[in-house]
């Protein structure tokens, strides 16, 4: 049996991955990787945040499911908690405050670092990810001395791309070395700009969107290193590898920065591969799949019985995943602060439709992703298919369901 | 064990006197928070001093206030007994704005110049904040910006910090000599860490060794010391040199959970 390991990028956007279209380069690591990948091009995260995005993935769940806690109810069972009932070390390392112990995310962990003890400073306000790399090194090899090798399941998250988008001069030269910033008006633009959803000026947003991709730039090289590792432990061959983001970033592309609660595709398009280093060649999925798929991709992978409380479907083997469509939901705030008055925001997607619903405003959306990628032109009033789609969303639209 | 106390001290006299080649003693400063990593690092600085009859750099400590008694004493006497003359810090603009009580609010705007600046500098941008030690604010104005005024106004140019490898999974690449890049109202220095290479083991190994003096709290149980209200012994009534400082966590003791969690969203850009 082999081990898994799930890869998590916070913030990462699909886009910016060489492997799913982009030119520039910015990920040269992951996309050498492709011939021993399965790559999945349609992807949808449950949520556009952190908070609403990590029930998907860590526990196939979703978020409003027992209504808007802010901690991780006991309820929720973690993949980590199944895992180690079944006798599989499970170890876990990232830097999230909102995957932190306080809020709930330590069950089920034999080892769980996340970094709330460490001293941070304003600019670079997580551990980064040589250092989350250095933390498990540390524990694999340890792991490995000890001799009495069973399987384990490991979970990285870095936190790199998130902002204040504050990169090392290196990373910013690979995406445009005329940009000539200093670390204090980077922190500026974040103060300035970012937090306050600023998006009249197009130049400062390009700008901000090329610090994101030195970012992106960067968390390539820790993915590498990561795989370094492996590889001089002698694990990168028995080990089954899941690379994902909980969801993406914004750029105007809707009106805002950051990661908002809205449903387009910037935010809630992420990317998904599976490693296997004894795959033979590059395999592409174009089946519509969710990121509540995880947690039961990973149980499959163990050869474990199927949890029942798991919203998801294993991936593989794929003939037998069932075609359905995938549904998110969020509190669709908008700007740093979430007030207790802001409301959900729902998504339904199927083939290439995707529906939204804002109960603040009581607004419906409906987009044609292949004909409208950009999600500009809301069709609910003028396509014909709209009233079978907001009959899809209906049911799983919390307060509209009875009981 | 005498053996390897002599090398790690052997080690941090080394770091000591190469920070000496690089600074003048005028342009070092000391910190010192009467715990036991500082408490054994200025031991060992002040024996160089000593030794090579070097004037001792100054030898400062931050006053957060939220500081246990045991503590203030400690240092109080213990610098009577090595005549040091120690330099407390202390924002006192920011106690004045809460009457020097935890717990009472203060407000932004009743804050002088320099210290709004900082909170604007670090993207806080409420309208007040609760003093106390934990707090996002609260903290960098204590600490931080009490360390920064206080570098730029001396012209330091150099500090001896009494960080731990072994301490965080963070530190475990540290370096002794880091240099710390300045900006907007934060001062270029660098920062020597010359106990880097000892353990918490080692650290009670030297100090019962060399008869170094060590606040009380640690007898009681206490493994490491911060704020008074954030700080409780790990076990208590076990003496932190009999606890089982190798499968344990040194900083357990510390609240860490709820503050540090919403400090790091904040600083994320949430909240």
């Amino acid at each position: 049996m082999k081990n898994v390991i799930l890869l998590t990028v916070d913030a990462l956007r699909k886009d910016d991955l060489g492997c799913y279209g982009d030119r520039s380069g910015l990920t040269p690591f992951i996309d050498s990787l492709q011939n021993k990948c399965i790559r999945f091009t349609k992807v949808q995260s449950i949520g556009p945040y952190t908070q609403a995005s990590f029930p998907g993935i860590l526990t196939s769940s979703y978020y409003l499911e027992y209504g808007r806690q802010k901690k991780l109810l006991p309820k929720r069972i973690l993949i980590s908690e199944v895992l180690k009932k079944s006798g599989i070390v499970t170890a876990g390392f990232h830097s999230n405050p909102y995957l932190s112990d306080y809020f709930g995310w330590n069950r089920g962990w034999d080892i769980f670092y996340d970094s709330m003890d460490a001293d941070v400073n304003p600019e670079i306000p997580y551990i980064k990810g040589d250092e989350i790399n250095n933390k498990v090194d540390e524990w694999l090899s340890s792991y490995i001395k000890e001799g009495k090798y069973k399987p384990f399941f490991l979970w990285v998250h870095y936190m790199d791309i998130h902002e204040p988008y504050t990169p090392e001069r290196k990373y910013i030269n690979t995406v445009d070395s005329s940009i000539s910033i200093s670390q204090d008006e980077m922190f500026n633009l974040f103060k300035n700009v970012v937090l306050k959803r600023d998006v009249s000026n197009r130049k400062t947003v390009r700008l901000l969107k090329k610090l994101y991709d030195s970012h992106v730039r960067e968390a390539d090289d820790y993915i590498k290193e990561f795989f370094g590792i492996l590889e001089e432990l002698n694990l990168l061959k028995n080990s089954v590898i899941i690379i994902t983001s909980d969801h993406g970033d914004e750029f105007n592309e809707h009106g805002g920065l950051s990661h908002d609660g809205k449903m387009y595709s910037e935010l809630i398009d992420i990317p998904l591969l599976i490693y296997d280093y004894d795959r033979v060649k590059a395999e592409v999925c174009d089946t519509l799949v969710s990121n509540v798929d995880i947690s039961p991709t990973i149980i499959y992978l163990f050869g474990l019985e199927p949890v029942k409380d798991f919203e998801g479907c294993s991936l593989p083997p794929s003939e037998d995943y069932p075609k359905k469509g995938c549904f998110g939901e969020a509190i669709g705030k908008i700007g740093n602060k979430e007030k207790e008055t802001d409301k959900p925001v729902y998504f339904y997607r199927e083939n290439n439709l995707k529906v939204i619903y804002r109960e603040s405003g009581n607004i419906w959306e409906m987009y044609n992703l292949k004909e409208d990628p950009k999600e500009l032109n809301n069709i609910i009033d003028a396509s014909s298919m709209a009233e079978s789609m907001k009959k899809k969303l209906k049911p799983r639209i919390r307060r509209w369901i009875k009981g | 064990m005498k053996k390897r106390c002599a090398e790690l001290v052997e080690k941090s006299k080394g770091i000591v006197r190469e920070a000496f080649e690089k600074f003048k003693p005028s342009e070092i400063a000391i910190t010192w928070t009467g715990g036991k990593d500082s408490t054994t690092n200025l031991w060992i600085i002040r024996q160089v001093c000593l030794e090579d009859n070097i004037e001792l750099p100054q030898v400062i400590t931050i006053d957060e206030g939220d500081a246990f008694p045991e503590i203030t004493d400690f240092l109080i006497r213990t610098s009577k007994k090595w005549n040091i003359d120690l330099k407390w810090l202390i924002n006192f603009d920011v106690l004045k704005c809460c009457q020097s009580h935890l717990g009472n609010t203060v407000k932004v705007k009743d804050l002088n110049e320099r210290n709004q600046a900082e909170l604007k500098r670090i993207g806080f941008e409420e309208d007040s904040f609760t003093f106390e030690a934990e707090s996002y604010a609260g903290n960098h104005l204590m600490k931080t910006v009490a360390l920064n005024q206080f570098i730029e106004e001396n012209n330091i140019k150099a500090l001896f910090m009494a960080l731990r490898r072994d301490e965080q999974a963070a530190r475990k690449h540290d370096e002794y000599f880091t240099k710390k890049e300045g900006g907007y109202l934060m001062p270029d220095h660098t920062r020597i860490s010359s106990i880097l290479h000892f353990t918490e083991r080692d650290i009670w190994n030297n100090i019962k060794l060399y008869n170094i003096p060590y606040c009380p709290l640690y007898e009681i149980g206490y493994r490491s010391l911060g704020a008074r209200t954030t700080s409780n012994p790990m076990a208590v009534g076990v003496p932190a040199w009999e606890q089982d400082l190798e499968h344990t966590l040194e900083r357990a003791g510390r609240r860490q959970d709820k503050e540090k969690a919403m400090d790091r969203l904040r600083r994320l850009g949430y909240m």
